[in-house]
């Protein structure tokens, strides 16, 4: 039996811990200039009341996903999430109005929270997240910029031990499997089988890093110092 | 002199270890949030996970600002994984359920080792949902009725899963302090 597709329920796309070389100056200011004009269109979203202002947001919105993502950013996903939102939207004017007049004012508020978070989305699937953390470390305090990259970067990793502890409590006889998890009398065996041993391994990770950042002197100086980049 | 090993945090100190802790955190409660999904479609469950960790991570380190952190790095990690459903209001709604958190931390320094208490933090932290749902959609200018409708839809969900969340967090803490991983 493969465990490791049984406790897959969704599939988590983590950005790929890239060993890319030495970024450029310029590029980190690069990634700082789409982050904000993202952060702007997201914004502006919410000011667009026109239908013509909104169609050109869109349109905006549309080239710089074809400008970032150059054809291979599926919108899957977050057109699904669309269709959802304005089916309730649509639904508690249709009960607010009582008539067909108030759906138009409906999709149009619809179709602004999308667009409010259509820019953030293209921006995090076209950047690499290393450039991200270059680009965070000159806006964050230096040790809350550490934490988060390292988080971020460990994060794969402790996901496989969390698997590995699923998987070696499912031997042991855990009833932790989909098929069991459907009764809810089984929860509890999953919170004490895997989420506290989980808890544990993090924390003894977190113990481990730590050590070694201070190992490397880390924290000695307040401007950080970071190999490869700035 | 830079001693390898660091001395404890305290209630104004956050060591790295603590940080980094935090910090596994706030990850554990994005990934959580974007694996187990489940196609419900019942408003709030996510508040579930959210209240369960930021809980986590105030009752297990004695900084007196932890879920603020934890939020913060919460907020900040949702958006570079790319599951922020709101772009940067994301953050703000991290930080709400944080503060609330942080406030009663505060207030009350043993309230994560009752059932009932975490299940009230945890229930007002789920009726931040209101109010930042009910401010995203005024900007987007919704009728005024129709969101308020809409925000205790969602806020009701929150509230219920909060509740829930918060009733997880003693039975993993007492397992902790058994293991002496907590002091």
């Amino acid at each position: 039996m493969n465990l490791g597709k049984l406790l897959s329920v969704r599939k988590v796309s983590l950005p790929a811990v890239s060993l890319e070389g030495p970024a450029p100056a310029g590029d980190a200011k690069w990634v700082g200039l789409r982050m904000l004009s993202a952060l702007t269109l997201s914004c502006l979203a919410f000011a667009a009341r026109t239908v013509p202002f909104l169609l050109v947001l869109t349109a905006v919105n549309l080239a710089l996903l074809w400008y970032l993502g150059s054809g291979h950013l599926s919108l899957r996903r977050e057109l699904k999430a669309f269709a959802w939102q304005t089916l309730v939207i649509l639904l508690l004017y249709l009960i607010r109005f009582q008539n067909l007049t108030g759906l138009w004012d409906g999709f149009q508020i619809s179709w602004q929270l999308f667009l409010a978070l259509l820019p953030s989305m293209v921006f995090v699937r076209s950047t690499s997240q290393t450039r991200i953390v270059q680009a965070l470390n000159r806006v964050m305090p230096c040790r809350m910029a550490f934490v988060l990259s390292t988080c971020l970067k460990f994060a794969p990793h402790l996901l496989a031990e969390v698997r590995c502890i699923y998987e070696g409590q499912v031997l042991r006889g855990a009833r932790i499997l989909p098929r069991d998890l459907v009764k809810p009398w089984h929860w509890f065996d999953l919170l004490h089988c895997v989420v506290v041993p989980s808890v544990v391994q993090s924390m003894a990770l977190a113990g481990n890093i730590a050590l070694a950042a201070r190992a490397r002197d880390f924290g000695c100086r307040t401007k950080r110092s970071c190999w490869p980049g700035l | 002199m830079n001693p390898v090993v660091e001395p404890a945090g305290g209630l104004f100190r956050l060591s790295l270890k603590d940080a980094l802790f935090i910090g596994f955190c706030a990850v554990f409660a994005v990934l959580a949030r974007m694996m187990l999904r489940l196609h419900l479609h019942i408003s709030g469950h996510a508040m579930l996970v959210t209240a369960f960790f930021l809980l986590l991570a105030r009752g297990s380190v004695r900084y007196r600002f932890a879920a603020s952190f934890a939020g913060l790095l919460a907020g900040s990690a949702s958006i570079f994984l790319g599951f922020a459903k709101s772009g940067p209001f994301m953050l703000v709604k991290y930080l709400a359920v944080a503060l609330v958190i942080d406030l009663a931390g505060l207030l009350m320094p043993n309230l994560f080792r009752n059932y009932f208490w975490c299940a009230l933090v945890g229930g007002f932290a789920g009726a931040t949902k209101f109010f930042t749902a009910y401010s995203v959609n005024f900007l987007a200018g919704m009728d005024r009725t129709v969101n308020f409708q809409a925000s205790l839809l969602e806020a009701a969900g929150a509230i219920l899963f909060g509740v829930l969340g918060g009733l997880l967090v003693p039975v993993v803490l007492r397992r902790l302090h058994a293991y002496g991983v907590i002091s």
